[in-house]
């Protein structure tokens, strides 16, 4: 009973995660390169010019990868009830060993604010990195590269800090977590306790 | 060691619209000649373009003493003390400021973003058909063999002279101009005008400033890109070490 497994995360899944994050990290590590002149970044892509080819393509596939994201976290994301409130009043019972939080769905509320973060900055960031590469035939067109650099820019910002936490608490924060991202499955007896309402609602 | 900024002081008022340094430019840095149209003004090429680096800008002005008042102006790179271009370039070496503190260029470390065109007050910077960029260097090469830029060198009335900048100021000044204009501007520019009237009149931005958002993003989210990174990264180790992992067993038994 206590070795029981449940399915959380398809292969399709997991293997988009994958790329959304590789291509982040690949985008993330050429922009801090492009940002602060870092040389020894760029002579590691082979070169400031083919970094930006790279950088580019990287958004691409970023792109890509975030749209079908939208099937995997958007519905559960978009709903917000009492006790996604309650889970958000108690910090998610990070802040003590004591607390204990509300029952939670297929993904608890901080979860649901990242995955809306994630999404809007990185629909932001994709744009804006689009107008910057491409710059489509406009009379202003200075202008709308201004304002694609400046939301690129926030957007990395938000990003930057965003994703280092959900790393740390897909991790060492909460032992066990990772394993979605590999495997895809947890063990019923977690998932009862950190997502009760899916484990109700799926009936497992 | 340290050299006295260099600048180039132009004075519309003796530029006698000869177009010598468009051809002086155009000769020294071997730039092609372009097929043009008439526009019903004697300027020519309407604009900056990839080869064209400098050029004379024909205004038609009249005062109420002057019916016919023509003002030339030499357009080109104005080399900013503090460059929008240099700030916005994400590709190190691209653009890079001479000892004489002009705003050069090297077209091999140009990644052809294009960003130093909408990062530049004055509209300068243009693009190869290799997509890279292209503008008024000052001739770099020849003034650091100590000669002047080949406008200067074959301007025949001194409208555009070449210099220490500190002393191009000192010479306008003597002659009367009580402000010239780039003196301040942008932590000063490197093409400074003595204009007998207001610089609008010779189709020049009366406070040429870096874009608002250029200045906001070097100085709020650059900053912002690594403090906020390290804030995450250092907020979770912090995090790890005085709190520490969610084990649901401890919270089970505190219940």
């Amino acid at each position: 009973m206590s070795n029981d497994m449940v399915k959380k995360a398809s292969s399709f899944e997991i293997l988009n995660h994958w790329v959304l994050a590789v291509s982040f990290f690949v985008l993330t590590i050429s922009g801090y390169a492009f940002l602060f002149h870092l040389e020894q970044v760029g002579s590691v892509f082979g070169g400031f010019n083919q970094m930006k080819v790279i950088h580019n393509w990287a958004g691409v596939v970023f792109g890509v990868s975030l749209f079908f994201t939208i099937f995997h976290y958007l519905p559960v994301s978009l709903k917000f009830t009492a006790d996604d409130f309650a889970w958000i009043g108690k910090a998610g019972g990070y802040l003590s060993k004591k607390a204990a939080v509300p029952p939670q769905d297929e993904l608890n509320a901080g979860q649901k604010l990242y995955y809306l973060v994630v999404l809007i900055s990185g629909i932001v960031i994709s744009a804006s990195g689009i107008v910057i590469w491409l710059r489509p035939m406009a009379a202003d067109i200075n202008r709308w590269v201004l304002i694609s650099h400046l939301l690129h820019n926030i957007s990395f910002d938000l990003m930057v800090i965003a994703i280092p936490a959900h790393m740390y608490l897909a991790t060492l924060a909460n032992p066990g977590t990772f394993r979605i991202m590999v495997y895809g499955t947890v063990p019923l007896a977690w998932a009862k306790k950190r997502h009760a309402k899916w484990v109700q609602r799926m009936g497992f | 060691m340290a050299i006295a900024r260099k600048a180039l002081l132009i004075s519309p008022e003796l530029c006698i619209g000869c177009r010598g340094c468009q051809t002086a430019c155009k000769s020294w840095n071997q730039l092609p000649g372009q097929k043009t149209r008439n526009t019903g003004t004697f300027q020519n090429p309407p604009d900056l373009t990839p080869s064209l680096f400098n050029m004379i800008r024909y205004v038609e002005m009249p005062s109420e003493t002057n019916m016919v008042r023509w003002l030339f102006v030499s357009r080109r790179c104005m080399h900013c003390g503090d460059a929008g271009c240099m700030k916005i370039c994400p590709a190190p070496g691209a653009l890079y400021r001479t000892k004489e503190g002009a705003v050069a260029f090297n077209k091999e470390k140009c990644i052809g973003c294009k960003l130093c065109v909408a990062g530049c007050p004055f509209d300068v910077p243009r693009y190869d058909e290799k997509d890279k960029v292209t503008k008024c260097h000052l001739c770099f090469d020849r003034i650091a063999e100590g000669l002047q830029p080949a406008c200067a060198k074959t301007c025949p009335t001194g409208a555009i002279r070449y210099g220490e900048r500190d002393s191009l100021i000192g010479s306008a000044k003597k002659l009367g101009y009580a402000k010239v204009y780039g003196e301040t501007d942008l932590d000063g520019l490197g093409a400074i005008y003595a204009f007998k009237d207001a610089p609008k009149l010779y189709g020049m931005s009366e406070k040429p400033e870096i874009p608002e958002s250029v200045v906001f993003w070097h100085k709020v989210l650059k900053p912002l890109a690594y403090i906020g990174l390290g804030g995450a990264v250092a907020a979770s180790l912090l995090h790890y070490i005085a709190i520490g992992p969610k084990k649901d067993e401890e919270v089970k038994k505190d219940e």
